[in-house]
C-alpha cells in the first residue's frame, strides 16, 4: 500500500510538473503585457514594471524562477491586483469553491444514488420513468441555464433564497443546488443501470433463495456491489464541478477561483491563470488518488497491486 | 378626592404625552430612511495605492475615500478639497494651493508635506507607477522617471505645513482637474512606510482624508462599504452613513439583484438596457469616450483622397447604430470630442465645434463623393479590411460597419476581429487599413481628444496629418495656453478641421446606461473618472 500511494504520488508530481511547464509556456506565447499604457511608458519604466514581476530575465531563468517558486507555493503578483501575491489570492478565494463545490457534490452524487436505485428497483414502473427524465432533463441542461432559472424563480420571484452575494449558509442554498444537478443526474443513471444488472445476477437470486429480506439484499449485496462504476465516474464529475463553478459562481457572484479563474482569462492575469491552472490540476490528481483508494475498500477484488508483492 | 383624580388626570396625561412622543419620534424616524446605498460596480478594487491605480474602478472608491487639493464637480468645475483656494502665477506656470488644516482619519494633520511625498512617489522610477505620465508636465517629472534626475528635483514645493507650490514645464489651464485625480492626491508618508510593498493591498493599511473610510475589502473580495469619515474636514455637509458595494460580473443577476431591491444602483448592457429604457429608474450617464473609425493613410493611398474618406463617412448611419446596433446607453456623436465633457462660459465644445457633414448619414451624397474620388485616384474598385477587437460590441460594430460601407459602389470590406491587445499593437504598428478605436478622457478637457490626432502621437494609428491642424494644436499649447479663451478657440477650430477634413469617422459617444433608485439623490456623475461621487449623496 505504502509503495503504491508512493508510486502514485510521483506520478502526480510528474504530472504537475508537466502542467507548469507546458502552461508557463502556452503563456510565454500569449501577447500581453502586466503594462496597460505602453505607449506612454518610457523604456525605464517598462523596465522597472517588467523588474517588478520578474519578466526582466531571459524566458529560461523566468521558468526555473517559477517553478522554484511552484513548489514553494509561490505564484507570482498578480496582473490584475498590482499588490497582491497569486497565492494569497486563491488561498483567500478557495474557501466558497470548496463549500460549494463540496456540498453539490456530496448532495448530488447522494441524491443521485437514491434516485438511481429507486429506479432500478422498481424498474419499467412510474418511478423507473420519473427519475430517468428527471436525470435526462439534468444532464442536458447546462448548470449555467440551470443557475439562472434558480435565480430568478427562487430568489427574484419567490425570494426563497439570496439572489447572489455570499455570507451564510443561505448564499451557498443556490449555487449549490445549481451545481448538484450534472453529478444528480450522472449519478443516477449510472446507479439504474448497474443496480439493474447486479440485480439479476446469481448471487441475488441465490439471497433471495435464502429468503433474506428485500431491503436486507438491496443493501448488502446489490448496492456495494453497484457503487464500484459510481466510483469510476467521481473523477469526471469532479471536473464537471470544477468546469461548472466558473460560471455557477460567476453567476451567483460567488468570491470563488472559478470566478477568478474567468476574470483572469479576460483580463490576461497570466499568474494568476498558471497558479489557478496548476491548483485546478493538483486536486483533481488528489481525487483521482482518493477514488482509486476507495476502490480496493468497496471491492476486494481489486486489491491495489502492492500487496501483491 | 379631587387631588387624586386631578392627579390620575395629570397621570392620564403625561402618559399619553409620552406615548404620543414616543408615537412622534416613531413616526420621524421611519420618515427619515436609513443613509445607506448598495452599489453596483462590474468590477472589485484592484488596489488602493493610488501611485499604482490604473483602472476607473479603483479610482472610483479611492475618490471617495481620499481628497486631492481640489474635487471635481458638476458643469465642468471644480471645488476646493484640502486646499481651500489656489493661485496661478501670471505666466501659468506656478499654482500656490493654501491648504486648510484637515485630518487624516487617524488623527495626523494632512499637510503640503503630503502632497510632496506623494508626487515624488508617483514619479520616481522605482514604484514603477504605470501613470507616471500624467506628471509629465511638472517640472522634471519626464527625467525623474527616466531615471535621469532624483525625484527631490521634482517642480513641487512645501512652503510650510499649509502651501503647496507647483512649477509645470509649460502652462496648463486644465491642471485644476488633473489635481482632482487620485495619482495627485497626498499619501501618508508614515502608512506607506509601515506597510510598504502592501500598502493599499487591503481597507485597513492606508490612511484616508475623504469623505469615507474603506471598510470590509480584504484584497480580493468582492464586496466592500465605505463608511462616513468623521475626521473628514467638511464632515458635516456629508449625509449617507454608508455606500456598500458589490462587484457583480453577471448583467442579468445585477439587475435581478435591482430588482428585488438588494441594490440602488445598477450598469445595463446591450440588450438588458435595450429591455429597461421603460423603467422609470432608467438613465444613462454620457461618458467622456468616442469610438471611430481612423484610416490608415500611410499604407493605402487611396485613403488619402478626402472625398472618399467623406463618402466613407457619410455612408454610416450612426443614429441607426447606436440605436439598433450597440443598444445601451449610447449617444449619437457630435464630433470626435465627446458632448458634455467640456464648457466653456457655458457653451459645450461639442456643440460650439459642431460640423454637420462629418458625423451625419446621407447615402447619395456618399455615393457621388465616393465616385468622384475613386475616379480622382483613378481606380475602379477598393478593396479593405476593417479591423476590430474580438469582444461582442466590437464585432457587432464591425459588422454593421462593414454592412453600411459595401453600400458604397466598388468598395469591398473583409471584416477581421482579434484580441483586445493584439488590436492595439496592429494599430500601432499601421498594420491595418481600417481600425475602429476608441479614446476614454482622462480629464475633462478637449486636448485629450485632440493631441491624438497631431501628426507625431503615437496614438494617431492612421497618421493623418494637416499641418493647419498641427498648428492650431501647437498655440494652444503654447501662445494661447494662458488666454483661456483664445485657447479655446483654436482647439475648437481644430476639431472643425479634423471634421472637415474626415480625418476619422466618430462613430457613437459611449454612454452608461443604468437603472438607479430614485429615493437616492445626489451622487454626481462626471463623464470622466472618478464618475460618480457619493459625498454630497442622501436617501430621501
Amino acid at each position: 500500500m505504502v509503495k503504491y500511494l508512493g508510486k502514485r504520488i510521483f506520478y502526480i508530481v510528474l504530472t504537475l510538473f508537466i502542467v507548469s511547464t507546458i502552461t508557463f509556456f502556452l503563456m510565454k506565447f500569449m501577447p500581453g503585457t502586466p503594462l496597460t499604457n505602453q505607449a506612454k511608458l518610457t523604456p525605464g519604466q517598462i523596465h522597472q514594471i517588467y523588474k517588478q514581476y520578474g519578466l526582466d530575465k531571459p524566458v529560461w531563468q523566468q521558468y526555473l524562477v517559477y517553478l522554484a517558486g511552484v513548489v514553494h507555493g509561490n505564484f507570482g503578483i498578480s496582473f490584475q491586483f498590482s499588490n497582491q501575491a497569486v497565492s494569497y489570492l486563491i488561498g483567500s478565494r478557495m474557501g466558497p469553491s470548496l463549500i460549494i463545490g463540496g456540498q453539490g457534490m456530496v448532495l448530488g452524487v447522494l441524491v443521485g444514488l437514491v434516485v438511481g436505485s429507486l429506479g432500478a428497483v422498481k424498474a419499467n414502473t412510474w418511478i423507473d420513468t420519473t427519475a430517468t427524465i428527471v436525470s435526462i432533463l439534468f444532464v442536458s441542461i447546462p448548470s449555467f441555464v440551470l443557475a439562472v432559472l434558480l435565480q430568478y424563480y427562487l430568489g427574484l420571484k419567490l425570494r426563497w433564497f439570496p439572489i447572489a452575494d455570499w455570507g451564510g449558509f443561505m448564499y451557498t442554498v443556490l449555487p449549490t443546488l445549481a451545481l448538484a444537478a450534472s453529478p444528480l443526474a450522472e449519478t443516477a443513471r449510472f446507479m439504474r443501470t448497474e443496480m439493474v444488472d447486479v440485480l439479476s445476477s446469481d448471487y441475488i437470486e441465490l439471497a433471495k433463495a435464502k429468503g433474506l429480506g428485500k431491503v436486507g439484499i438491496i443493501y448488502h449485496h446489490a448496492l456495494r456491489n453497484s457503487l464500484i462504476p459510481i466510483i469510476t465516474i467521481i473523477g469526471p464529475l469532479t471536473v464537471n464541478i470544477m468546469t461548472g463553478s466558473m460560471v455557477v459562481e460567476n453567476i451567483f457572484s460567488v468570491p470563488g477561483i472559478g470566478e477568478q479563474f474567468v476574470k483572469s482569462v479576460l483580463t490576461n492575469d497570466y499568474p494568476t491563470i498558471m497558479g489557478l491552472t496548476i491548483v485546478y490540476c493538483a486536486m483533481l490528481c488528489v481525487v483521482l488518488l482518493i477514488t482509486d483508494i476507495l476502490y480496493g475498500l468497496i471491492d476486494p477484488r481489486i486489491r491495489l497491486s502492492g500487496n501483491n508483492n | 378626592m379631587k387631588l387624586n383624580s386631578l392627579a390620575k388626570l395629570g397621570g392620564v396625561a403625561l402618559l399619553s404625552a409620552v406615548v404620543l412622543a414616543g408615537c412622534g419620534s416613531k413616526s420621524s424616524q421611519s420618515g427619515s430612511k436609513k443613509q445607506e446605498i448598495s452599489w453596483m460596480t462590474p468590477s472589485p478594487i484592484a488596489t488602493m495605492d493610488t501611485s499604482k491605480m490604473v483602472d476607473l474602478y479603483s479610482a472610483q472608491i479611492a475618490n471617495g475615500t481620499n481628497e486631492g487639493l481640489l474635487r471635481m464637480a458638476k458643469n465642468n468645475k471644480v471645488d476646493p478639497g484640502v486646499a481651500k483656494s489656489y493661485t496661478v502665477s501670471k505666466d501659468g506656470k506656478t499654482w500656490t494651493f493654501n491648504l486648510r488644516h484637515s485630518k487624516w482619519n487617524n488623527g495626523t494633520p494632512v499637510t503640503a508635506k503630503d502632497f510632496v511625498f506623494s508626487w515624488q512617489r508617483t514619479v520616481k522610477p522605482k514604484t514603477a507607477s504605470q501613470y507616471a505620465y500624467i506628471f509629465a508636465n511638472v517640472k522634471n517629472a519626464a527625467k525623474i522617471s527616466a531615471g535621469k534626475m532624483a525625484p527631490s528635483k521634482l517642480g513641487v514645493k512645501a512652503d510650510g505645513n499649509y502651501k503647496f507650490v507647483v512649477t509645470l514645464e509649460k502652462p496648463q489651464s486644465y491642471f485644476k482637474y488633473m489635481v482632482t485625480q487620485p495619482e495627485f492626491f497626498p499619501q501618508n508618508s508614515k502608512t506607506v512606510a509601515k506597510y510598504g510593498g502592501d500598502y493599499g493591498g487591503n481597507s485597513t493599511k492606508n490612511s484616508y482624508n475623504g469623505p469615507f473610510i474603506l471598510k470590509g475589502w480584504n484584497g480580493t473580495n468582492d464586496t466592500w462599504k465605505l463608511v462616513k469619515n468623521p475626521k473628514y474636514w467638511d464632515a458635516k455637509s456629508v449625509k449617507v452613513n454608508t455606500v456598500k458595494f458589490q462587484a457583480v460580473k453577471t448583467p442579468s443577476t445585477a439587475l435581478n439583484s435591482y430588482n428585488s431591491n438588494k441594490l440602488d444602483f445598477t450598469t445595463l448592457s446591450g440588450t438588458l438596457a435595450a429591455n429597461n429604457k421603460k423603467n422609470k429608474d432608467y438613465t444613462v450617464f454620457p461618458q467622456a469616450s468616442t469610438s471611430y473609425m481612423e484610416f490608415n493613410t500611410k499604407k493605402i493611398p487611396a485613403l488619402r483622397n478626402t472625398d472618399i474618406r467623406k463618402a466613407m463617412a457619410l455612408a454610416i448611419d450612426k443614429k441607426q447604430m447606436v440605436n439598433k446596433v450597440m443598444q445601451g446607453g449610447d449617444i449619437t456623436p457630435k464630433g470626435f470630442v465627446p458632448a458634455s465633457m467640456a464648457k466653456h462660459n457655458g457653451k459645450d465644445f461639442a456643440t460650439q465645434s459642431y460640423v454637420k457633414d462629418g458625423t451625419d448619414y446621407n447615402l447619395k451624397e456618399a455615393k457621388a463623393l465616393f465616385a468622384k474620388g475613386m475616379k480622382q485616384v483613378g481606380k475602379k474598385s477598393l478593396s479593405l479590411t476593417l479591423l476590430g477587437a474580438d469582444d461582442d460590441d466590437s464585432k457587432r460594430a464591425t459588422e454593421f460597419v462593414q454592412s453600411q460601407l459595401t453600400k458604397l459602389p466598388g468598395l469591398k470590406i473583409t471584416n477581421q476581429n482579434i484580441p483586445f491587445k493584439s488590436k492595439l499593437t496592429r494599430a500601432q504598428n499601421q498594420q491595418f487599413d481600417l481600425v475602429l478605436s476608441a479614446w476614454i478622457a482622462d480629464y475633462p478637457d478637449p486636448s485629450n481628444f485632440l493631441d491624438l490626432m497631431t501628426s507625431n502621437n503615437s496614438y494617431n494609428d492612421g497618421k493623418w496629418s494637416n499641418k493647419q491642424y498641427d498648428a492650431l494644436i501647437k498655440k494652444s499649447e503654447s501662445t494661447d495656453a494662458n488666454n483661456e479663451t483664445a485657447r479655446w478657440n483654436d482647439m475648437v477650430q481644430a476639431e472643425k478641421i479634423l471634421m472637415n477634413d474626415q480625418g476619422l469617422v466618430p462613430l457613437y459617444q459611449q454612454g452608461q446606461a443604468a437603472l438607479l433608485r430614485p429615493s437616492v439623490k445626489g451622487v454626481q456623475a462626471f463623464t470622466t473618472s472618478p464618475q460618480y461621487d457619493w459625498a454630497k449623496a442622501s436617501v430621501k
